[in-house]
C-alpha cells in the first residue's frame, strides 16, 4: 500500500513538475525568439537579384538576432515557395520570405494558387526598393514622356522585358493602360538578352530596374525618359518622375518599382514579429546596409507592418486590373 | 608602363592565386558530380566573395566557372553521366572510348581541347572584346533566329545511325520544351495544371535522365553483365594524336568563342556546333559516336571556347550571356564596381588584373584537371554493382538540388525511362536533347521578330549577319541530304 502511494506521489510530483516546465518553457517560448536558426527563404534562383539582396540582409540580420539560413526555392514564378510558406507547420515559427513584385504579379498571372498573397502571411517589413527607369535608346527621335506617349498613340512602338509577368513587362503594360497607346510586349529571358535588343534600337523602350540600364544611360547609349517612383531618385536626379513628366497624359497615378520585403506565415508569434522589425530597423539604419543600397541604385524600404500589408495589397489590385486588361489573367 | 606595374601590383597576391586553384578544383570537383552545375557552385560561393577584394572575389567565382565546364566531361566520359548540360555532346564519344578502355586517352583529350580552347577564348577575350561586343550588339532577334535555324541542322550529325529516328527524337524533345507557360501571352501549355511544370521542365533532370539512368536500367535488366572496361590505366593521349587534333580543337574554340560572345545562346550548342562540324570535315565520319577521339576534342573545344568569350559582353557591354556571368554581374555590383564601357574608363587597372588571373586559370587547369583524372580514374576501378547505386543516388540528389523539389526526382526517373526506351530502339538521344534545347530559342526568336517587325518578313533577310546564317543553314542542309543519299546508295549496294 506505502509502495503504490509513494508511487502516486512520485507521479504526481512529476506531473507537476511537468506542468511547470511546459508553462515555463512557454514562457520560454514567448521571451526568447528566436529559439532556432531563422530559415530565410528566396522563392527565386541562387545569384539573382532577390537572391544578392536577401543574402546581403541575411548577414547583416543574423549579426542582430542569430543565423539566418538562405534557401534558395524557386518555381512557377516565386509562387511555388510561397505557397509553401502559406501551408505552414512545423518550423513556420522561425520561416521567413523574401517577397517581390512576384508575390502579387504571381498571384494575377498563376491560376488556381492555393493560398491568398495577403489572408495567409504575416508582413513584417518592407526592405529595399529599386526603381524602374523609362529609357529608350540614345540615338531615338524621342527625348521625353509627352513626345514618346504621342508618337505612341499614332503608330505601335514596341516595349522589351526580361520575361512576362517581371515587374519590368508589367510597369510596361500599366503604362500602355493609362495613356492609351498602342504598345507592343516584346519578351525576352532575362535582361541579358532583352537589353541588346534596346541599345540597338530593335525595341523602342523598356521600363527597366535601375541597376541594369544605370550604366549605359551613364554612357550615353540609353536615355533615361522618367522614373517609375512618384520623386525623383537620388541616382538620376535630373530625370523627372513618371506621374511628373507624364501631367496630362493620364500617368499622374504612375507608380512602380521592384519592392522587396519580408513575409512570414500569418500565425508568425507576435513576439518574433516585434524583435525582427526592431533588427531590421538597426540592419537599415547601419552604415553597411546605407553602403550597400546604392550598388544596386536601391533605397530602404519604408512600409512597416500593417502598412506593409495595405501596400501589398494595393499592388495586388493594381496588378490584377493590369492583367485583366492585358488579357494576362487566367 | 606605371599602369603596367599599377596592374602588377593588383593581380600578384597570394589571394588571387589561392582563388584561381580553389576555384578551378571546387569548379571541377562540381561540373563532375552529375546534377551540381558549375552554376550552383558560382551561385553558392558568392556569399563568401563579399568579404574579398573585387579582384580576388571574381577570379574565385571565374575559376570556378572554367573548372566546372572541364569537370563535367570527367562523369560524362566515365560513367556516361554528363556532370553539366555542356559536357552531353562529350560523352558521344566519350563514353564509347572509355568502354574501348581508353578512358584515358579520352580524359586527356578532353583536358587539353579544354585548356587550348580556354586559352584562345582568352586571348580573343584581351584583344578582341570590343569588336566582338560589337557584333553581340548587331545580333536581333531575326540574327538569332538564323543562327538557331543553322544549329537546328546538327540533329542529322548527331542522329547516329537512322535520321528519321534522330528527326523524331529531336520532335519530341521540341514537345516536351513546350511545356510551361507561353512566353507572350503567359496561357499555359501541357501542364495540366501542375505548377511544377509552369516553369518548363527543368533541364538538368532531363539531362540525367535520359543519359545515366538508362545505364543503371541497362545493368539491371541485362541477363549477362556488360563486359565494359573503364580501366585508366591505359594508353595516354600522345603528343602525335593532339597534333592531328589541334585542327579541329582550333576550329572548335572559334566556334566556342563566336557562340559565347552573344549572349543567351550558350555552351552547349557551341559544343554541338563544334562537334558537327568536325564530323562533317573528318575523314573518320563513320567513327564518330563510336569513340572517335575527334569527337572529344571537337565537343570539350566548343564548350570551353564559351568560357571567356561570355565575359566578352559582360566586360564590355554589362550584358550577360549566360546564367553563370549574370552572377558575375552581381560580385561585381556588390563591390561597387559596374561592368560595361565606364569599367574600361574608370578600372582599366582591375580589368586587366582581371585578364591576368584569366589567363592564369587556364594554367591552373592544366594541374587540376590531370590531378583530377587521377583520382576521378577510380571511379572506374570500382566494381559496377556497387557504382550504379551510387550513381543513382548523386542522380537523385543532383536532380532534387536544383529546386529543391521531390517532382524534379519524378521527372529525372520518367526521362530515364525514356532514355532506355531510346536505346532499345536505337534512337539517338543527343538530337532530343538538342530539340529541347533549341525549339524555344527557335520560337522565341521566330515570335520576337515578327513582334518587332509587325509582321514584316523582309526583316529577316534585314543585313549580312542573316545573310550569312541563312547561307550557312542552306549549306549545311545540302550537305546532310547529300551525305545522306550516298549513305544510302552505299548501303544498297552492299
Amino acid at each position: 500500500m506505502m509502495k503504490l502511494m509513494k508511487s502516486r506521489v512520485k507521479t504526481k510530483i512529476l506531473c507537476s513538475l511537468a506542468a511547470v516546465s511546459l508553462s515555463l518553457g512557454g514562457l520560454a517560448q514567448a521571451d526568447e525568439w528566436p529559439e532556432d536558426n531563422i530559415r530565410l527563404v528566396v522563392p527565386y534562383s541562387a545569384g539573382g537579384t532577390t537572391d544578392l539582396l536577401s543574402r546581403k540582409v541575411a548577414d547583416l540580420l543574423q549579426k542582430e538576432l542569430t543565423t539566418v539560413v538562405v534557401e534558395n526555392r524557386p518555381g512557377a514564378g516565386s509562387t511555388v515557395a510561397t505557397g509553401q510558406l502559406a501551408r505552414g507547420g512545423r518550423g513556420s515559427d522561425h520561416m521567413l520570405l523574401m517577397a517581390s513584385p512576384g508575390h502579387t504579379i504571381g498571384a494575377s498571372l498563376y491560376p488556381n494558387l492555393r493560398y491568398d498573397p495577403v489572408a495567409d502571411f504575416a508582413f513584417v517589413r518592407n526592405v529595399i526598393n529599386i526603381p524602374n527607369v523609362m529609357v529608350v535608346p540614345g540615338d531615338s527621335p524621342y527625348n521625353t514622356v509627352a513626345e514618346f506617349v504621342e508618337a505612341a498613340r499614332e503608330q505601335e512602338l514596341s516595349f522589351s522585358s526580361p520575361g512576362i509577368g517581371s515587374s519590368v513587362h508589367m510597369s510596361g503594360e500599366l503604362f500602355k493602360n493609362l495613356t492609351q497607346t498602342k504598345l507592343v510586349h516584346v519578351p525576352f529571358r532575362g535582361s541579358g538578352e532583352a537589353l541588346p535588343a534596346l541599345l540597338s534600337g530593335d525595341v523602342d523602350v523598356a521600363f527597366e530596374n535601375m541597376p541594369t540600364v544605370y550604366p549605359h544611360i551613364q554612357s550615353g547609349k540609353l536615355k533615361a525618359l522618367a522614373v517609375t517612383t512618384p520623386t525623383a531618385s537620388e541616382f538620376l536626379p535630373d530625370v523627372p518622375p513618371m506621374q511628373e513628366a507624364g501631367k496630362g497624359y493620364g500617368l499622374e497615378t504612375y507608380e512602380t518599382s521592384a519592392w522587396f520585403g519580408l513575409i512570414a506565415h500569418k500565425s508568425f508569434p507576435e513576439e518574433g514579429m516585434v524583435k525582427l522589425q526592431a533588427a531590421l530597423d538597426k540592419v537599415m539604419a547601419g552604415e553597411d546596409f546605407q553602403k550597400f543600397l546604392p550598388q544596386f541604385g536601391a533605397e530602404a524600404g519604408t512600409v512597416v507592418g500593417d502598412d506593409f500589408r495595405d501596400f501589398v495589397q494595393s499592388e495586388l489590385k493594381k496588378w490584377s486590373d493590369v492583367a485583366e486588361k492585358a488579357n494576362l489573367k487566367r | 608602363m606605371e599602369n603596367f606595374s599599377e596592374v602588377l601590383t593588383l593581380f600578384l597576391s597570394v589571394d588571387n592565386f589561392f582563388a584561381i586553384a580553389v576555384g578551378v578544383l571546387v569548379g571541377v570537383v562540381v561540373g563532375a558530380i552529375p546534377g551540381l552545375t558549375a552554376t550552383m557552385a558560382v551561385a553558392l560561393a558568392l556569399p563568401f566573395t563579399f568579404s574579398m577584394e573585387p579582384v580576388t572575389a571574381i577570379l574565385l567565382l571565374v575559376g570556378i566557372y572554367k573548372g566546372g565546364m572541364y569537370g563535367g566531361s570527367i562523369t560524362a566520359i566515365l560513367i556516361r553521366t554528363p556532370g553539366s548540360p555542356a559536357s552531353a555532346c562529350t560523352l558521344l564519344d566519350g563514353y564509347p572510348m572509355a568502354q574501348q578502355g581508353k578512358a584515358k586517352k579520352a580524359l586527356k583529350t578532353a583536358l587539353y581541347s579544354s585548356v587550348v580552347a580556354d586559352m584562345i577564348s582568352n586571348i580573343a577575350l584581351i584583344f578582341f572584346a570590343s569588336y566582338l561586343a560589337k557584333i553581340a550588339l548587331n545580333f536581333g532577334p531575326p540574327e538569332y533566329f538564323w543562327l538557331i535555324c543553322f544549329s537546328l541542322t546538327i540533329i542529322v550529325s548527331v542522329s547516329g545511325s537512322s535520321v528519321v529516328k534522330g528527326l523524331i527524337a529531336a520532335g519530341l524533345g521540341i514537345i516536351v520544351s513546350t511545356i510551361g507557360l507561353d512566353a507572350v501571352y503567359g496561357t499555359q501549355r501541357l501542364t495540366f495544371d501542375n505548377y511544377n511544370l509552369m516553369d518548363r521542365v527543368s533541364f538538368i533532370p532531363l539531362l540525367i535522365g535520359l543519359f545515366a539512368i538508362p545505364e543503371v536500367i541497362e545493368f539491371y535488366t541485362s541477363r549477362v553483365a556488360p563486359h565494359i572496361r573503364t580501366a585508366v590505366s591505359g594508353a595516354s593521349l600522345t603528343w602525335q594524336e593532339f597534333k592531328g587534333l589541334l585542327k579541329t580543337i582550333v576550329r572548335g574554340s572559334l566556334i566556342g568563342v563566336i557562340i559565347g560572345a552573344i549572349p543567351g545562346t550558350g555552351a552547349t550548342s557551341a559544343a554541338f556546333i563544334s562537334y558537327s562540324e568536325a564530323k562533317r570535315t573528318s575523314s573518320r565520319k563513320a567513327n564518330f559516336g563510336k569513340g572517335e577521339i575527334e569527337g572529344v576534342a571537337a565537343a570539350e573545344s566548343g564548350n570551353n571556347g564559351v568560357a571567356g568569350a561570355t565575359l566578352i559582353p559582360l566586360l564590355s557591354l554589362g550584358i550577360p550571356g549566360d546564367v553563370i556571368t549574370a552572377i558575375i554581374l552581381g560580385a561585381f555590383m556588390i563591390h561597387g564596381l559596374t561592368p560595361g564601357p565606364v569599367l574600361f574608363q574608370e578600372n582599366l587597372t582591375l580589368v586587366y588584373a582581371l585578364f591576368c588571373g584569366i589567363m592564369v586559370s587556364s594554367f591552373v587547369l592544366v594541374f587540376v584537371g590531370n590531378a583530377a583524372i587521377r583520382y576521378f580514374s577510380l571511379i572506374a576501378d570500382i566494381p559496377k554493382t556497387i557504382l550504379l547505386p551510387i550513381v543513382l543516388m548523386f542522380c537523385i540528389y543532383g536532380a532534387y538540388a536544383v529546386n529543391n523539389s521531390t517532382f524534379d526526382i519524378g521527372l529525372m526517373l520518367a526521362f530515364g525511362v525514356l532514355g532506355f526506351v531510346f536505346n532499345r530502339t536505337g534512337i539517338a538521344a543527343a538530337p532530343f536533347l538538342i530539340g529541347f534545347i533549341l525549339g524555344p530559342m527557335f520560337e522565341d526568336n521566330l515570335r520576337r521578330t515578327m513582334l518587332i517587325s509587325k509582321g514584316d518578313l523582309s526583316i529577316f533577310f534585314r543585313g549580312p549577319i542573316t545573310w550569312v546564317f541563312v547561307l550557312f543553314t542552306a549549306a549545311s542542309l545540302i550537305f546532310a541530304i547529300r551525305r545522306y543519299w550516298v549513305a544510302r546508295k552505299e548501303d544498297a549496294l552492299g
